[in-house]
């Protein structure tokens, strides 16, 4: 508990000197409670999530960093390994290749580099792989930015 | 109480071609020749855990001394081709690199160390940043591993105790750097310099673990309790892979294929088949009492709380019968009443319901016999287990010495042996009785009958010999000549029984050819 404790305050302490270098994270830690954390993520370009902004929510073991946190979408999200409701993430990194070398701020990273690369092979969300199974790039490309569209961008007036 | 000679003439009913003499000496040499045999193929080795761990230590060296490594790259090697040291060369010889790169070695030229290398480099009395504790430390506080990230001695330890602790996944365990993606294993070494006494022996028992389970001719024995390893040799060709019988020193027979009691004569699928049958009629058969019946002269409650089926009511009824068909034993005596007769005619048009009975009786009749066999067969193991205070107290009443007195032992490892063997041949029963029933033939079921009427008539003899005369000899007054006729009588009945079951089984294994090569048999052929 002490240890991460300890360590989570290493994290925040890095993430405010570290907030002008990565432009597509931004991790705020909770007022009240250092185990909850959430991030705001850029969509990476050149995928049908470009110019969305997705809300992460952490939640933080115990046993941190010997245990992965627990991390989900809250944004909406048509992605194969993101589940369509609960907004949970089918990662190796948050199970069992986890080590305690990742932080918040690199698990981030490495939820970005999954919107990229989607693994249909591991689909949390069923209709997503299948498409993307079925060489459907199109209309897999088409559903993400639609669902891109409706959660993930600001509302114009 | 009949005499020895009476019980020995009733082996041979239906053995016409034989007399006494020549039938045991026939007898006596199959034993022989199947003995010799058996200890020749027998195919399984038992493993103990020292066995298991002096033949791990040996793979390592040779591993070691072949491919100049050190004990913990060799440890991972064999970890990761399941245990064997020719597999591990041969892998190695074909692609040194592919090898390397699947257990973390990493090559040599990289970096000379393997393993643990405590980090010297860092020249400037600078602290070292920990990536994981995000801690300052002095540079002698870290330590890595081939690759040469550092980590702070905590964190590692911290790691590594996480790992032992999540289970056999830390014998895989890798550098925690992201960056590195598993290319340096953390072996043996830094987990002797790194972890805590008591992880230490867990990882020494994953390590010894996974020489069983990481390869399919090895499994421990079921028994619960057990720590003995079976190590299944494969038969090779000719042999139609049937011989799963396994009996580990621990004395727990068991199937090698599915790991259940063994159930020779019948195979695994029969045996599945068994138990789904027994869990659909649970509620059917919850009725039948295997235990406790009433006496069938003056009806008061019988607990059966012994081996053999020659039961005797108390005083004053004392009346003797047989426990599973309730025959008056002076008319049973030891015919064996192990056949099914089927009730119903089958030249009138029987209705469903009457037909779902006729099933329904069928299915009780093997059912009881066969969880009568197996109760019996508890009580004999029960038996068996106390036997070595039996034989303490026989050796003073009679005045042998307990050394003479193993025949006993024997007899009752055969009765365990052969009880099971007569459970489960009434599986198959049950099913060549449905087959036959089915098909409206008669032609296997008379011979399998028989055979197992004999072996079972044998059984019961030796049991109620070694059960209750074996008491008289226990309880009551040294008398060494009789004593002597008991000795050979138990050892007769001992080494026919195990005949008579060798013979049903290997009658059962043919699936009782005998009568489909000659059509008709000449003294078993009803109609
Ligand atoms: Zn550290
Ligand atoms: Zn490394
Ligand atoms: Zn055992
Ligand atoms: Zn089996």
């Amino acid at each position: 508990m002490q240890a991460s404790r300890a360590r989570l305050f290493k994290e925040y302490k890095e993430v405010q000197r570290e907030k002008v270098a990565d432009p597509d994270i931004q991790l705020v830690c909770d007022d009240s409670n250092i185990f909850k954390w959430t991030a705001l993520i850029k969509g990476p370009s050149e995928t049908p999530f470009e110019g969305g902004v997705f809300q992460l929510a952490f939640s933080v073991p115990e046993q941190y960093p010997l245990q992965p946190p627990q991390v989900r979408f809250l944004t909406k999200i048509f992605h194969p390994n993101v589940h369509f409701k609960t907004g949970e993430i089918c990662l190796d990194i948050l199970k069992n290749a986890w080590s305690p070398a990742w932080t918040l701020q690199s698990v981030c990273r490495a939820i970005i580099a999954l919107m990229a690369h989607p693994e249909p092979d591991s689909p949390l969300n069923c209709d997503s792989g299948n498409l993307l199974r079925a060489g459907d790039v199109r209309g897999y490309q088409s559903m993400a930015r639609m669902y891109t569209r409706l959660a993930a961008m600001p509302k114009k007036g | 109480m009949e005499s020895p000679e009476q019980g020995h003439l009733q082996y041979i009913s239906g053995g016409d071609e034989y007399t006494d003499e020549e039938e045991i000496k026939r007898q006596e040499d199959f034993a022989t020749e199947k003995s010799k045999a058996s200890a020749a193929n027998k195919n399984y080795t038992i493993l103990t855990e020292e066995d298991i761990f002096r033949r791990q230590g040996d793979a390592m060296a040779s591993v070691c001394s072949v491919l100049s490594v050190s004990k913990t790259a060799a440890c991972l090697l064999l970890h990761r081709y399941n245990w064997s040291a020719n597999v591990v060369l041969e892998k190695w010889f074909a692609s040194e690199e592919s090898v390397r790169k699947a257990v973390g070695l990493l090559p040599e030229s990289t970096n000379p160390v393997i393993g643990m290398s405590r980090s010297s480099s860092s020249s400037s009395f600078d602290e070292v940043l920990c990536r994981i504790c995000f801690e300052n430390f002095p540079p002698e506080s870290f330590y890595s591993a081939a690759c040469g990230h550092r980590f702070c001695e905590s964190c590692w330890k911290s790691y590594i105790r996480t790992a032992i602790n999540d289970g056999a996944g830390c014998l895989t365990l890798r550098c925690p750097e992201t960056s590195c993606g598993g290319a340096a294993a953390v072996g043996l070494d830094m987990i002797g310099l790194l972890a805590s006494r008591e992880d230490r022996r867990k990882y020494n028992q994953f390590l010894l673990r996974s020489y069983v389970e990481e390869n399919r001719n090895r499994k421990w024995c079921p028994s619960p309790g057990c720590a003995f390893a079976v190590e299944y040799h494969s038969a090779g060709g000719d042999d139609d892979g049937d011989d799963y019988n396994v009996t580990c020193n621990c004395s727990h027979s068991f199937c090698w294929n599915c790991t259940e009691e063994s159930h020779r004569p019948v195979d695994c699928e029969t045996l599945e088949k068994w138990k789904t049958k027994n869990d659909a009629e649970s509620n059917n058969t919850q009725w039948i009492r295997i235990n406790t019946k009433p006496c069938p002269q003056c009806n008061r409650p019988i607990e059966k709380n012994q081996g053999c089926n020659r039961i005797a009511c108390l005083p004053p009824c004392k009346f003797q019968f047989c426990w599973l068909c309730l025959q008056n034993w002076s008319v049973h005596g030891y015919n064996s009443c192990n056949g099914y007769k089927s009730t119903t005619e089958k030249l009138r048009i029987a209705t469903e319901e009457e037909i779902n009975r006729k099933h329904f009786n069928r299915y009780t009749h093997f059912y009881e016999r066969w969880a009568s066999n197996e109760n019996s067969k508890k009580k004999a193991l029960l038996d068996l287990g106390r036997m070595d205070g039996q034989l303490e107290k026989l050796s003073e009443a009679q005045s042998q010495p307990k050394l003479m007195l193993d025949f006993v032992v024997e007899a009752w490892k055969q009765i365990v042996e052969c009880r099971r063997i007569l459970k489960w041949s009434y599986v198959y029963g049950y099913y060549l009785s449905e087959e036959e029933e089915e098909s409206d033939v008669n032609v296997k079921l008379p011979l399998f009958v028989y055979l197992q009427g004999q072996a079972e008539s044998g059984l019961e003899r030796l049991h109620h010999c070694a059960e209750q005369e074996l008491e008289q000899f226990i309880y009551g007054e040294c008398n060494f000549e009789k004593f002597v006729d008991f000795r050979s009588k138990l050892k007769r009945l001992t080494r026919v029984t195990g005949n008579y079951f060798e013979n049903l089984v290997g009658a059962l294994k043919n699936g009782l050819s005998e009568v489909d090569s000659n059509g008709d048999h000449k003294r078993l052929r009803r109609r």
